[in-house]
């Protein structure tokens, strides 16, 4: 009869065991204000094909400050989210070789971050544009 | 006592072992193997190694040379005819196992590509990066798994042969997980167990590499032979005898000392040249630039490091870009374990031990004279390494002769019935109630002490430079750890994953297989290859010393030394010269022959 | 220890199935000098102070792949991470994460070969090819398309990084998906059509979820979450020429 008897640990709480494991969790999680906020533009679509009266009434209530607050929070949780999906963008793609070189991982995430950033910023002017 | 019936068993999983698994299986598919190994296959110390495996390769290079190389490097104790099919075979090895998926370092078009190696006379070193020996045993591992025929025993510990009827019929190993014995039979043995290296102190080896396999052998009555014959490698880390691989020389690193003058031109190897030349300066042979180093020390002109004496690697005008495409490990090893960056700053070297030259006699058929029992790789001792091996020789060896002793080994199991299972299995449980009594033990001795101990007497005795007083000491001080051991105290009676116990084992095979080396060195009186001694012995002795030391077991004792003659076939010893010297040497020997 | 001699506490986690229910800690206090590796701090404990502590190890220089531990939960080579970076704090050493504990720091590792063995680690020819043609050609760049997963050394770190592998033992995981890639994309192979099936397989490559923590510990940089992220969209390729090809190669 063996004497073996091999132990199996358990997993519960495994995502508070390591920082990274943290980080990765919060990034999951930063996901649920992606489709958060996709609800609510959706829903500001379904107000406009209402008519002009249900269309205002959801303007007006962007404004409360419940709601701007959670627009701050989703903002600061979207660029979060982005910066970690960038960031493991090297990870998850097939090498890009340049002049016989592999691009290095920072440059793919430098890039990434770059064109997040280039994007934002137009999209910003565009609805400044628009506003004035 | 669990029993498995094999047809032909190989015990040990690097190099040599793997290659002789997979030529059985393809010799015959029909024959069951059992592929025994103290650790799962890719843990075997084939993994460390690191510049590369020796095969003829280019138009400029011939056979005849890389014979001539391995024959003088080797100081003309080599087996001619086995140099001679060694040689031949070493390509085809390589190739197949690029067939097999190696990822051999290639030119710009595609071929595979070759670099330098000490005491080669051309650039015949197959190389992948730095890491060959390892991309070398992943290949082999993973080629094995294709084959249903073998069935391999991870993490069992082989503790004895099983000898009946005048032929080896088996083995018995531990099954480490559960500390349980088991009876493998098998009708011819394959041994490829690696070298001792361990029982040194400092020393480039793994922990794993403790001449198991040789001492098995020897208890059997099968003699090691020209154990006297140890390695050191010039270029290791200070302290824990990491290996910084000669690939470094290879490249056109150098080797200076405290002065940044390189040395070696001081001692038979210069002219010293900007790009090192192959049998030259950095490029010599390994036993030549250790014994150069002992006497720089000896000379003041090394550097004081914690570690003892130091001299100096520098890599720097190599570039940072070329080190890290063909020396990725090295540069890795000298940040990590160094804390320094080998493209700015020399890397401390030292000689350590590196390599067993001798082993288990076998012919060049890798048969030993036990029917039945066959061995291959640094275990063994084929005949082509003589008194010092040139690197880059022993990665092609274990595929050429691992190749060999599988299929001697298949012909063998198949010309003779299968033994008597009932005979075979009390001798087993023999074997266990011998090997289980030795956990019990209620001495007062721990086993890192009398292995501490051990280590240090070979080093004082065995060293680069050897005399005849401290040679006794250390055959009398083997003789007291011996009758030590059995004063020996475990802390661990349990089964399961029992290391102690393990370690106990092997500190007993390691124990012969010093006193082997040991009484093999003092009686060798003269100097030949990696045996230097300076107590009146200096010169290489043909006349009474051109033959192999032959080391019987003798129970209870010191072994018995006596000699076998060499084979010699058309190389007749000559000067052994390197550098200008042994370009001279090689156009007399030229002009001599007409 | 001689007096003045600097020291160090390692925590270790033992687990004897002969006596244990289940593991506990326990404390040692070895001397310390700033070039000893964790290893080496585990090997005084062993020769000098408890003979019965387990654990693998061979090569001492982060290539044989035995020594791996998570040391401060950290899945790390104990042979290449050194005491000094913690001095004077105590370390803690633990078997690798998500592995049976068979003793004290040895895990079981059983399933990892099954799988090694599952994914057709060695070249199915593309081309057959006799010794006496020589080798297969193979520029550097098409060397370079697969060397770095060729680099697993098998130490299993990843595993241990890797939450997925924890909570479902048959995931492929890092390494052998690695391995399976190293031989998919190797310019002499022609068994991709073969692996991908275990590829797209429910223990295949959708198990992960792009952590990327196994390639942080990666000791080889093989990135291995490189290699396993490729292959989804391999998979995701391959799924769709079933579409388009019904009798072609993929199954």
């Amino acid at each position: 009869m063996s004497k073996r008897r091999p132990y199996v640990r358990s997993m519960d709480g495994w995502w508070r065991r390591n920082p990274y494991f943290v980080e990765y969790m919060i990034h999951e999680g930063t996901a649920l204000f992606v489709a958060a906020y996709a609800g609510i533009l959706l829903a500001g679509l379904v107000r406009l094909a209402e008519g002009e009266a249900a269309w205002n009434a959801w303007l007006a209530a962007l404004k409360n400050p419940w709601y701007v607050g959670f627009h701050l929070f989703a903002l600061a949780a979207l660029a979060y989210h982005s910066f970690t999906w960038f960031k493991i963008m090297p990870r998850t793609m097939p090498p890009v070789i340049v002049e016989g070189q592999r691009l290095p991982a920072w440059v793919i995430t430098g890039g990434g971050l770059a064109a997040a950033v280039v994007a934002s910023l137009i999209l910003l002017g565009v609805v400044w544009g628009m506003v004035r | 006592m669990e029993s498995y019936r094999a047809d032909v068993v190989i015990v040990g999983g690097g190099g040599a072992g793997l290659r002789a698994a997979i030529a059985v299986a393809e010799a015959d598919p029909e024959l069951r193997i059992a592929l025994v190994s103290k650790v799962y296959p890719m843990r075997s110390h084939t993994v460390a190694a690191e510049g590369g495996s020796a095969g003829v390769k280019q138009a400029s290079d011939s056979l005849e040379y890389h014979f001539n190389d391995t024959v003088h490097g080797g100081d003309w104790l080599c087996e001619q005819d086995v140099v001679d099919y060694f040689v031949a075979h070493c390509s085809e090895e390589l190739t197949q196992l690029e067939h097999w998926g190696c990822p051999w370092s290639r030119t710009p078009d595609g071929r595979v590509n070759v670099r330098a190696f000490g005491g080669m006379k051309i650039e015949r070193t197959w190389f992948a990066a730095d890491k060959t020996g390892f991309h070398m045993l992943h290949t082999l591992f993973q080629t094995s798994i294709k084959y249903p025929s073998i069935k391999r025993f991870d993490e069992h510990f082989c503790v004895d042969l099983l000898v009946d009827d005048g032929r080896v019929q088996g083995v018995v190993a531990i099954e480490i997980a559960s500390g349980e014995l088991l009876c493998i039979e098998g009708r011819a043995v394959v041994i490829a167990t690696g070298g001792a290296g361990r029982v040194f102190r400092e020393n480039t080896n793994g922990g794993v590499v403790t001449g198991d396999g040789m001492a098995l052998a020897y208890r059997h009555g099968v003699p090691l032979r020209d154990m006297e014959f140890v390695q050191y490698h010039p270029t290791c880390m200070p302290g824990t005898g990491l290996l910084f691989t000669e690939a470094c020389r290879g490249e056109g690193g150098f080797l200076v000392n405290k002065d940044g003058y390189r040395y070696l031109q001081d001692y038979g190897l210069g002219p010293a040249e900007e790009k090192p030349r192959n049998k030259f300066m950095e490029l010599g042979p390994r036993d030549r630039l250790s014994q150069a180093f002992w006497y720089e020390q000896q000379k003041g002109r090394t550097i004081e490091g914690q570690y003892g004496s130091v001299v100096h690697l520098d890599l720097r005008h190599l570039g940072e870009a070329k080190l890290r495409e063909r020396l990725p490990q090295i540069y890795e090893l000298a940040e990590q374990f160094l804390g320094i960056d080998p493209a700015r700053t020399p890397i401390p070297v030292r000689p350590a031990v590196h390599y067993t030259m001798g082993g288990i006699l076998v012919d060049g058929r890798c048969a030993s004279p036990l029917p039945g029992l066959y061995a291959a790789g640094e275990c063994s001792s084929v005949g082509i390494h003589g008194a010092n091996r040139l690197g880059s020789n022993s990665l092609s060896e274990l595929l050429v002769f691992g190749k060999v002793s599988g299929v001697e080994a298949a012909r063998f199991a198949r010309s003779v019935a299968a033994g008597n299972s009932a005979s075979l299995n009390r001798q087993a449980q023999a074997v266990e109630r011998r090997v289980q009594g030795l956990k019990l033990g209620r001495g007062n001795e721990r086993i890192a002490v009398l292995r501490k101990e051990m280590a240090q007497t070979m080093e004082d005795g065995c060293g680069i430079y050897r005399l005849a007083a401290t040679m006794q000491q250390t055959c009398d001080k083997l003789e007291e750890l011996k009758q030590r051991f059995r004063n020996l105290r475990l802390d661990d009676q349990s089964s399961v994953w029992n290391t102690e116990w393990l370690l106990a084992i092997e500190l007993e095979y390691q124990l012969d297989v010093a006193q082997a080396m040991a009484c093999s060195a003092l009686e060798r009186r003269e100097s030949r290859g990696a045996h230097q001694r300076l107590d009146g012995f200096e010169q290489r002795d043909d006349v009474n010393f051109l033959k192999h030391s032959q080391a019987h077991y003798v129970a209870g004792g010191p072994p018995r030394i006596d000699y076998g003659s060499v084979r010699i076939t058309r190389s007749q010893p000559g000067t052994r010269a390197y550098g200008a010297a042994g370009e001279q040497a090689e156009q007399e020997r030229k002009a001599s022959h007409g | 220890m001689a007096e003045g001699q600097k020291t160090i506490e390692i925590e270790v986690l033992r687990y004897h199935p002969e006596n244990d229910t289940e593991p506990h800690a326990q404390v040692f206090e070895i001397p310390f000098t700033d070039d000893m590796s964790v290893l080496q701090g585990v090997q005084y404990i062993k020769d000098h102070l408890d003979g019965s502590l387990s654990f693998r190890w061979s090569c001492r220089m982060a290539i044989c792949g035995s020594c791996g531990m998570m040391i401060n939960g950290v899945p790390s080579l104990s042979c290449q991470t050194f005491l000094r970076d913690y001095y004077p704090a105590r370390v803690r050493v633990e078997a690798l994460a998500h592995f049976p504990i068979e003793r004290d720091l040895v895990v079981n590792m059983e399933g990892f070969i099954e799988k090694l063995e599952s994914i057709q680690p060695y070249i199915i020819p593309r081309e057959a090819r006799t010794l006496s043609e020589g080798e297969y050609l193979q520029t550097p760049e098409q060397l370079g398309a697969y060397e770095q997963f060729s680099s697993c050394i098998n130490c299993l770190l990843c595993y241990a990084a890797c939450p997925q592998f924890g909570l479902n033992s048959r995931f492929v995981g890092p390494a052998a998906l690695a391995l399976l890639h190293r031989y998919n994309a190797d310019s002499r192979d022609g068994g991709k059509a073969e692996r991908m099936e275990l590829v797209n397989s429910e223990d295949g490559v959708f198990n992960c979820t792009a952590v990327g923590y196994c390639s942080e510990v990666c000791p080889k940089h093989v990135d291995p979450a490189n290699a396993v992220n490729q292959n989804k969209t391999n998979s995701a390729i391959d799924y769709f020429l079933r579409f388009l090809a019904p009798k072609g190669g993929a199954r």
